[in-house]
Order: structure tokens, then sequence, then C-alpha cells
């Protein structure tokens, strides 16, 4: 791959990317965490 | 899973209706949680590092940037599928009920890995290629792989027997599997547009040093976040298969 001073302006595809991840991934995240916590408490030792 | 509470306990399937099943469910849910929250954050990190020290590629510009989320997501997905094939071949041949548990939990958040795949892809076509989407192999491929694993996940919830249940998913977690090397080599059997491995090629990696360790420190990062999730969504399944199996013991 080349280098060079000007590449396209894109940046915008960029930022939505990293953004649709972060929220999957943290709204996945939270998600399990929060049934976890429910059945953590329902289900005693 | 829920509605089925009251049918498991009555089915064949062994249940380890135990305090120390609990125990290890809350173990691994405790490292899961820790393990996610640390990929969370070194997943910020790394957005930072692919954005301010990560060399801007001359053709394609800050578009090539969501390579650095893109690949790692598509190589955890496919180690989420790989060890679900492994888990379900193994569950059919040892009956281990914690094989098909796993094997679950790996198929869930590889289908949420695979949707992020399936979206990002689209989002570098579009500068890159002029589309959002082409029906060539690798991505219709991926697709209907990610499709496979929707039915899985559906299959799971739509039989009462836990036996039945883990028996018809662990083969269609096998098939689900199988897909994973063709989708991988389908670049090199089929014309395809989409680009060739970088890492995994037989003339090894193609990638200046900058933006290699880059897309090896996402695909660490993701590696830990697929562990964090599936040891989550593990120790769910085996408090909701101890939930479930209280349940029908007191009738």
């Amino acid at each position: 791959m080349l280098l060079r001073a000007e590449p396209p302006a894109n940046g915008g595809f960029m930022v939505a990317a990293y953004a649709l991840v972060a929220v999957v991934l943290v709204v996945y995240a939270v998600t399990l965490f929060v049934r976890a916590r429910s059945l953590v408490g329902e289900v005693k030792e | 899973m829920t509605s089925s509470s009251s049918l498991s306990a009555s089915s064949s399937f062994p249940q380890s209706s135990t305090s120390s099943a609990v125990v290890a469910a809350r173990k691994s849910i405790r490292l899961g949680q820790a393990l996610t929250v640390l990929a969370l954050v070194a997943l910020a990190a790394h957005y930072v590092r692919a954005i301010q020290y990560t060399p801007i590629e001359a053709t394609q510009g800050l578009a090539q940037k969501i390579f650095y989320v893109h690949v790692p997501a598509a190589w955890s997905a496919f180690l989420a599928f790989g060890i679900l094939g492994v888990c379900s071949a193994l569950f059919l041949w040892l009956h281990d009920r914690r094989l098909d548990l796993f094997a679950e939990a790996s198929a869930e958040v590889g289908t949420v890995l695979t949707l992020i795949v399936l979206t990002t892809g689209p989002l570098w076509g579009k500068p890159i290629w002029g589309t959002w989407w082409q029906w060539e192999v690798r991505l219709t491929s991926t697709l209907f792989l990610f499709f496979l694993m929707v039915g899985y996940l559906t299959l799971r919830r739509s039989i009462f027997d836990p036996l039945e249940r883990a028996r018809y998913s662990a083969v269609v977690g096998i098939l689900g599997a199988m897909l994973v090397p063709f989708i991988h080599l389908s670049v090199y059997m089929f014309r395809t547009i989409h680009p060739k491995p970088v890492i995994l090629n037989p003339e090894g990696p193609t990638l200046p040093g900058s933006m290699l360790s880059t897309l090896l420190e996402g695909v660490a990062i993701m590696t830990v976040m697929y562990l964090g999730l599936v040891l989550v969504r593990y120790g769910i399944g085996r408090l909701q298969d101890e939930k479930e199996a209280r349940h029908a013991a007191q009738g």
C-alpha cells in the first residue's frame, strides 16, 4: 500500500463504522450483564 | 428457553442441580465481565491508535481504517463459530451439557460479531467500491452464515426437550462451522471484488509494519472481547439451567 499527502476525504464512513461497533458491543455487553445480575439474584447457591 | 422450564426437568437430559454449578457459573460471569470491560477500554485506545497514530492509506483514505475493526470482528466471529463446531462435535460424542451451553454462548456472540462484520463491510465498500453491497461469494456466504446462525438460535428456542434441542443444535452448529473455511478460501476459489487476506495468505503478511501492528492489536482486543462475552453468556446459560431444574424439582 502507498502513502500520499492528500488521500480522499471519506472519514465519515470510518466514524460511522467505529461508532456502530462501539454501540453494538456496549449494548450487547450491558444486556448480558443485566441478565447475569438478575439470574445471580434469583439462583442462590 | 424460559418457556421450557417444566419440560426440561422431565426430559432424559442429565441436569447438574448442585451449588457447585452455581459457583462455577458465577465465576464464569465475573471473569467474563472483567474481560469484557477490559476489552471495551482497550477498544477505545485502539480507536485512538488507529485514527491518530496509524498512517492513512494513499488510495482509500480514512475509510480504509474501518479495516482495523472489520477484520478483527471477522476473525473473532470465525473463532466463535469454530469453537461452536468443536463444542457441538464434542457434545455429540460426550453428551456433556456444558458443551451444549458453551456452543450456544459461542453461537450467540459469534452472531453479534457477524452483524458487526456485515455492517462495517458496506460502510467500507461504499466509498471504495462505490456500492454498499455486491452479491459476490465472500459477502453472500457471510450473510448466509449469519442467517444460518440466526436459525440455530431460533431452533434452540423452538425445541422444548433439552436433549433433542442439544442434538439438533449440535448438527446445525457443525454445519455452520464448516462454512468458515469456505468463506476464508472463497476469495481464492472464485473471482471476487473482496480483498484477499492480508495476514493469513500463502505469501505471509502484506501490510506495512505500522498498519500490521494496529491490525494485530485489534485482533487481540476482539479475541479478548469474544472470550469475555462468551464467558458471561455461558454463565447465564448455566444459571438458567439451574433455575429451570430447581423450578421443575419444586413441581
